[in-house]
């Protein structure tokens, strides 16, 4: 089982630049999401991953082959991948069965009986036995995207591609199909890259997630490690949601904004420099007005200005004090404070993490 | 019923005569059968050739004539447009523009050959060279719709034509298109100067292509007079009852000679001989005489009770040289009073 | 350890190189190839003939062909054939589309079906049609009106510029309705509310908002029933010729009578190319319009619009137009085929079947035109469809570079009409290094070329509505991008395709301007015989052949709508 390497890639549409020196590695067995907005440049990625775009620049290695670079690329039919699309692409001329074999029809040396008996265990494992001579025109949209997968699965490709393959479900069933579609990559434990525009979707699905910014990786780890030490302003906006707070560095571990100084959770800042803040909303707790000093934690005063119940949480906007800050903090819905009420804010040092770029 | 038992005896007949003779004809006819068939480029109006090419074809089974009939100026232009691009098709060209064979003879397109009987044929009919032959012969005459028109009101003359009280009635043929045409005019305009078809033009003529198509012009009731045309297509639809007649003006009338010939190119010149011949034997001269109301250089043919004798007719006639040398001249001068 | 490494990265990447290989690459290429050579090697012997002199260049012929009085005239003559044609086209064609698009005129089905018979009629058998109906003094139709009124003059003469235009006419204004149609279907009658709420009238309505939508598919089916008359060369050699004037087709035709003169045709034919060009691009043009794409939206709902009591006398108004267009000549022409005089009443004494027996069994041409002329549209259907779906699958797919060349070559031939192609291919095939003249390959040659843009628009049509995904799914799971043509793409273009096939064949049966100057007597197709005939005034054989040639159209135009499931006009319903 093969990983994936790509390496500086690039690719234009007339003076748009949709990939743009996009490095990224996947490891054998590994499921990674390409995670952005629309526009980013995922599906080029995914198509010139696939063979179907030739690279300006960079290379693509599979294993120690060499499929794509700007001199040559291997056509797609053998680059022993499979790919599943967002239209799903299921040919309306062949039934379920005639869809699902297409791919073993080039296995040389594949009997046609154990051609048959792989199609009939895949469709059993997607739960579409007894499907077998329908056309797709009679499937229902989430029948067609299981189709679409025991097509892509029945291959056994050493790369697994999938361009949003949930995008076109109603909500319940794409959150269905999240689970079942990482049930199948533990199952098979095929290399995946896995596109998506949808954070919470990357987040359940995959290993680790790559957030694309304008064509490039702004930042790649498990979503643990994007939630959490968000490296850009772009992906901690992008990975949850979140306070940024610009300022200067004052200290090797303190920033000011404006009268405000912040601890954060590092110790090698250079003081003078401009530096950014990410800071969780969950993060900040709601404490008393004038709570007492703490080693280690910032404590601010505000004013209420707006409480919105969210059910498990409410979602506060509070106007920190002596500063233009509007910070969201989300507490627990236990104790409810009207807006106009006047609170502490309490944040640990460990919940300011200082962003690489300002 | 008894014409047609009539008509199959005369092609029995006709068999006989033509399988019985010379033994030097077999070998002919053995050559003429590997060669399969006679590739005939002609402009004798098409069921008369079609007959033609039928009774050949049962006097000389395996030898197939293919007819490839058009107006006789067209049948010049496919055969030099053919050369052009180097295909030799033609095995025997016929049309009725006399001075084509000249200009055939000139490039050196033609290959001599004397016809079996054409020596008592009168000199009209003969190339002094032995190149080519007059296969038929026909007049141009003014034809009218008898149902239009009384015979007193019918013009009687050339001339007659020129009154403006025929505007929008006359139809004529065209000498880009027929052979016959071109030497009608050429001989009218020898008589009279081109002022005669400038005055003509002058009453808006409807314009065909074929000499053969005046006369069914008139039959139809869309012209009442043709200002010229085939004698001998109007007198076939004469014959059948229609009402056209047919006057020939005592000024004179042209006579149109139509030559046929062979070509030096030609990929099947045993047939074509032997088409050649039976093309001048009595017999089939006598079958245009008869149902086709041709006339022919055949001393010995009979011709129709009901038509004038050619010795009876004044004739005018256009040299072949001349008609060669002025075939642009006569195009040029008829799209000019004429129109198209 | 290291050298080792080394040695399989740098394999590898060979290995990489050889599979980076495109195998179906020369297929593509050869495609691109073969509309490059089909058209530009007749162009520039068409070009450089123009100029050619016995030594380096002139612009003698252009010259003398400009100061030609003759010329002139027939110039001048086109010029009015083809306004009018187009004038009177919309006039007729633009109300019959908005009858049909938007009121509730009875018939509707048939009203298409008939403009739809009017499309694939061959202009020159309506052409010859006419002149058994409307010659000034034979014609049924005058003389019934004689009979009737007792009058001596004609109540129309076919032999006129205004009977060209009217025969023309009959069988162009089709351009107009489709162009017109489709366009209608698409306003949504909300924008036509909306104005109405404005306080608009009805015909205020009409003229501010419907009128100038749908004005750009007006101007743009005017141009198009422009250039068909322009190309025209059957009905003006059928009705001008007698009445004594030349069109620019007729002339360049003429141009080949011996002794030819194929410079001036060429020279002639240069200018011809260029009006046709100069009018596509017009038409383009107004198409291309941002007002347009707002047509072209889904839109809302259309209203139909209640004739009340004018919904007879409208279809009344309709049959009317038809009876010029079909029902007249159709039963003219079965007439001609049992008479033995077209001219006389069809008594007993007047029906033969002797036109049938002498026109399928008796004249030896006949067989070889219909064998000539079906092999030809077999052929050329098939090479065609096929050249036309790899050309449109290379253009979509954008598989070679200056595929936007390829297409726009593919389209080209609209601009070049049929006798102007058949001297350019004249010129190019009669001499070294391709002799076709004198075989069917030439004739094979002109038909693709002349078609090529039918099918071609037809399967762009076909491949742009299939997406590429469904080719890349199989790309993908192992297949070459040949097979993914066979298994996948192929399939489902294959109704598309074979309406292109039909339309193919339906216009090579038909053809008969390019036709005529390149044929030789071993090659003649249906349509010369035809023409043929009717330059030996044979009215009768004419009409069995034109029956057959009907016969043969309509087979196919079912065909047609069986693959489509759809009437050939495109319009919806
Ligand atoms: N075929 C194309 N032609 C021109 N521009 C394209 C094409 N495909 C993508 N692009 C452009 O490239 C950029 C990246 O597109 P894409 O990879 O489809 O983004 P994503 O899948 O992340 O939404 C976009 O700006 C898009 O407009
Ligand atoms: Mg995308």
């Amino acid at each position: 089982m093969p990983g994936v390497a790509i390496k500086d890639l690039a690719r234009h549409y007339g003076g748009v630049a949709a990939v743009d020196g996009l490095s990224l590695d996947v490891k054998p067995g590994e499921l990674v999401a390409l995670l952005g907005p629309s526009g980013c440049g995922k599906t080029t990625t995914l198509r010139l991953v696939a063979g179907f775009l030739k690279p300006e620049s960079g290379e693509i290695w599979v294993g120690d082959r060499c499929l794509s670079s700007p001199s040559a690329v291997v056509p797609p039919e053998r680059r022993r991948m499979a790919m599943i699309f967002q239209s799903y692409a299921l040919w309306p001329h062949m039934t379920v069965a005639q869809n699902v074999a297409y791919g073993l029809r080039f296995k040389r040396g594949l009997p046609r009986a154990e051609r048959e008996k792989k199609v009939g265990e895949i469709l059993r494992v997607v739960q579409l036995a007894g499907y077998e001579a329908r056309y797709p025109g009679e499937l229902s949209g989430g029948q067609q995207q299981r189709v679409a997968v025991a097509r892509a699965l029945v291959v056994e490709p050493e790369i697994l591609l999938l361009d949003e393959p949930l995008s076109n479900l109603d909500a319940n069933l794409r959150e269905e199909m999240r689970f079942e579609i990482r049930r199948l990559h533990e199952e098979f434990a095929i290399t995946t890259l896995y596109v998506t525009h949808d954070q919470g979707e990357a987040m359940v699905i995959s290993d680790r997630i790559a957030v694309l910014e304008r064509g490039r990786v702004a930042q790649i780890g498990t979503a643990d490690e994007l939630f959490h030490q968000p490296r850009t302003r772009f992906v901690a906006e992008f990975i949850g949601k979140t306070n940024l707070v610009d300022g200067m560095a004052v200290k090797p571990d303190a920033i000011a904004h404006g009268p405000l100084t912040f601890r954060v959770a590092s110790d090698t800042l250079v003081p003078g420099a401009h530096v950014a803040l990410s800071i969780r909303p969950h993060h900040i707790e709601l404490v008393a007005p004038n709570a007492p000093k703490e080693d280690g934690v910032n404590i601010l005063q505000g004013s209420i200005e707006r409480a919105s119940f969210l059910g498990e949480t409410v979602d506060y906007q509070v106007a920190v004090k002596d500063s233009d800050l509007v910070v969201r903090v989300a507490a627990p819905a236990v104790a409810r404070l009207r807006p106009g009420g006047l609170v502490g804010l309490r944040i640990p040092r460990a919940a300011c993490v200082v962003l690489a770029e300002g | 019923m008894i014409r047609r038992i009539l008509s199959l005896t005369g092609l029995v007949a006709l068999m006989l005569a033509v399988a019985v003779p010379v033994l030097a004809q077999d070998a002919r006819v053995e050559a003429a059968k590997k060669e399969g068939k006679v590739v005939w480029y002609t402009s004798l109006v098409l069921p008369s050739a079609e007959k033609v090419a039928k009774l050949f074809e049962a006097a000389y089974p395996g030898v197939k004539v293919e007819v490839h009939r058009t107006g006789s100026e067209r049948i010049l232009q496919r055969v030099m447009q053919e050369l052009t691009a180097n295909i030799k098709n033609a095995d025997v060209v016929h049309t009725s523009d006399a001075g084509h064979f000249v200009f055939l003879k000139d490039k050196k397109l033609l290959m001599p050959y004397t016809p079996a009987g054409v020596d008592k044929f009168p000199p009209g009919f003969k190339d002094k060279d032995g190149y080519y032959f007059g296969l038929r012969a026909t007049v141009t005459a003014i034809f009218y719709n008898t149902k239009l028109m009384s015979a007193a009101e019918a013009p009687k003359t050339w001339k007659d034509l020129l009154d403006p009280k025929w505007k929008g009635k006359l139809v004529t043929a065209h000498p880009s298109y027929s052979g016959v045409v071109a030497t009608h005019v050429l001989a009218l305009e020898k008589q009279y100067g081109w002022d005669y078809f400038k005055q003509l033009g002058q009453n808006k003529l409807m314009i065909v292509q074929s000499a053969a198509d005046t006369p069914t012009t008139v039959v139809s009731g869309e012209r009442i007079v043709a200002v010229n045309g085939g004698e001998y297509s109007a007198y076939q639809l004469k014959k059948k009852g229609n009402p056209i007649e047919i006057i020939y003006p005592k000024e004179g009338v042209p006579l149109i000679v139509s030559p046929t010939a062979i070509t030096s190119f030609a990929p099947h010149p045993n047939a074509a001989k032997l088409f050649t011949d039976f093309t001048f034997t009595r017999e089939i001269q006598q079958v245009m005489a008869d149902s086709e109301g041709l006339y022919t250089g055949h001393p010995d043919v009979k011709y129709p009770t009901d038509k004038p004798k050619l010795g009876d007719l004044k004739l005018l006639s256009a040299d072949a040289e001349e008609l060669q040398k002025r075939n642009e001249e006569i195009k040029k001068r008829f799209v000019e009073f004429f129109g198209a | 350890m290291s050298v080792s490494t080394h040695r399989r990265a740098s394999g590898a990447t060979l290995r990489g190189r050889l599979e980076g290989v495109d195998r179906s690459l020369p297929v593509w290429v050869a495609t691109a190839l073969a509309i490059v050579a089909l058209m530009a090697l007749p162009l520039a012997w068409l070009g450089y003939m123009s100029v050619g002199a016995e030594q380096g260049t002139t612009f003698g012929h252009y010259r003398e062909v400009f100061r030609d009085e003759a010329l002139r005239k027939a110039l001048w003559h086109t010029l009015v054939l083809a306004f009018w044609t187009g004038l009177v086209s919309v006039a007729l064609g633009a109300p019959l589309a908005w009858l049909t698009a938007r009121t509730n005129v009875p018939g509707k089905k048939l009203i298409r079906a008939l403009v739809m018979a009017s499309f694939v009629t061959p202009p020159f058998l309506g052409a010859f049609a006419w002149v058994m109906l409307a010659g000034p003094n034979a014609g049924l139709l005058n003389r019934m009106w004689r009979d009737l009124t007792g009058a001596t003059d004609p109540l129309l003469d076919i032999f006129t510029m205004s009977g060209l235009v009217f025969v023309v006419t009959m069988y162009t204004f089709p351009y107009v309705y489709i162009m017109l149609a489709n366009t209608l279907a698409l306003i949504a009658s909300d924008l036509e509310d909306a104005a109405a709420i404005h306080g608009a009238g009805r015909l205020g309505v009409a003229l501010t908002i419907t009128l100038p939508l749908v004005a750009p598919a007006i101007v743009s089916g005017f141009i198009l029933a422009v250039l068909q008359a322009l190309a025209l060369f059957g009905s003006p050699a059928i009705l001008a010729l007698p009445a004594g004037f030349h069109t620019i087709t007729t002339q360049v035709w003429s141009f080949f009578h011996f002794p030819p003169k194929v410079e001036q045709a060429a020279a002639v034919s240069i200018p011809l190319l260029l009006a046709t060009a100069l009018l596509l691009l017009m038409q383009k043009r107004l198409l291309g319009r941002r007002g347009y794409a707002t047509v072209g939206g889904k839109g809302g709902q259309r209203r139909t619009i209640a004739l009340g009591i004018w919904r007879y006398p409208a279809l009344a108004a309709v049959f009317v137009v038809m009876a010029g267009s079909i029902f007249l000549p159709y039963a003219v022409l079965a007439k001609a085929a049992f008479a033995r005089a077209w001219a006389q009443p069809l008594t007993w004494s007047n029906v033969t079947l002797a036109n049938f027996t002498f026109t399928l069994f008796e004249y030896s041409s006949t067989k070889a035109a219909i064998l000539n002329t079906v092999e030809l549209g077999l052929a050329t259907a098939t090479m065609g469809a096929g050249l036309a779906a790899l050309l449109s699958y290379v253009t979509n797919r954008r598989l070679v570079v200056g595929h936007q060349l390829v297409a726009f070559l593919a389209l080209a031939p609209v601009v070049i009409p049929g006798v102007v192609l058949a001297v350019a291919l004249f010129i190019a095939y009669t001499r070294p290094p391709f002799v076709l003249y004198g075989t069917l390959a030439i004739l094979f040659v002109a038909y693709l070329t002349k078609e090529m843009p039918v099918g071609y628009a037809q399967s762009d049509a076909t491949f742009r509505s299939i997406p590429p995904d469904l080719e890349e799914a199989g790309r993908i799971l192992g297949a070459g991008r040949l097979r993914v043509l066979r298994d996948v793409t192929a399939p489902l273009a294959r109704s598309g395709i074979i309406a292109a096939w039909c339309f193919i064949f339906i216009g090579v049966i038909r053809e008969l301007s390019a036709s005529i100057i390149l044929f030789t007597p071993n090659t003649r197709v249906m349509s010369v015989v035809i023409f043929d005939l009717k330059e030996e005034g044979q009215f009768g054989a004419i009409a069995v052949l034109g029956l057959a040639m009907l016969a043969m159209t309509f087979a196919t135009v079912s065909v047609v709508q069986a693959a489509l499931g759809r009437d050939v006009l495109g319009v919806k319903e």
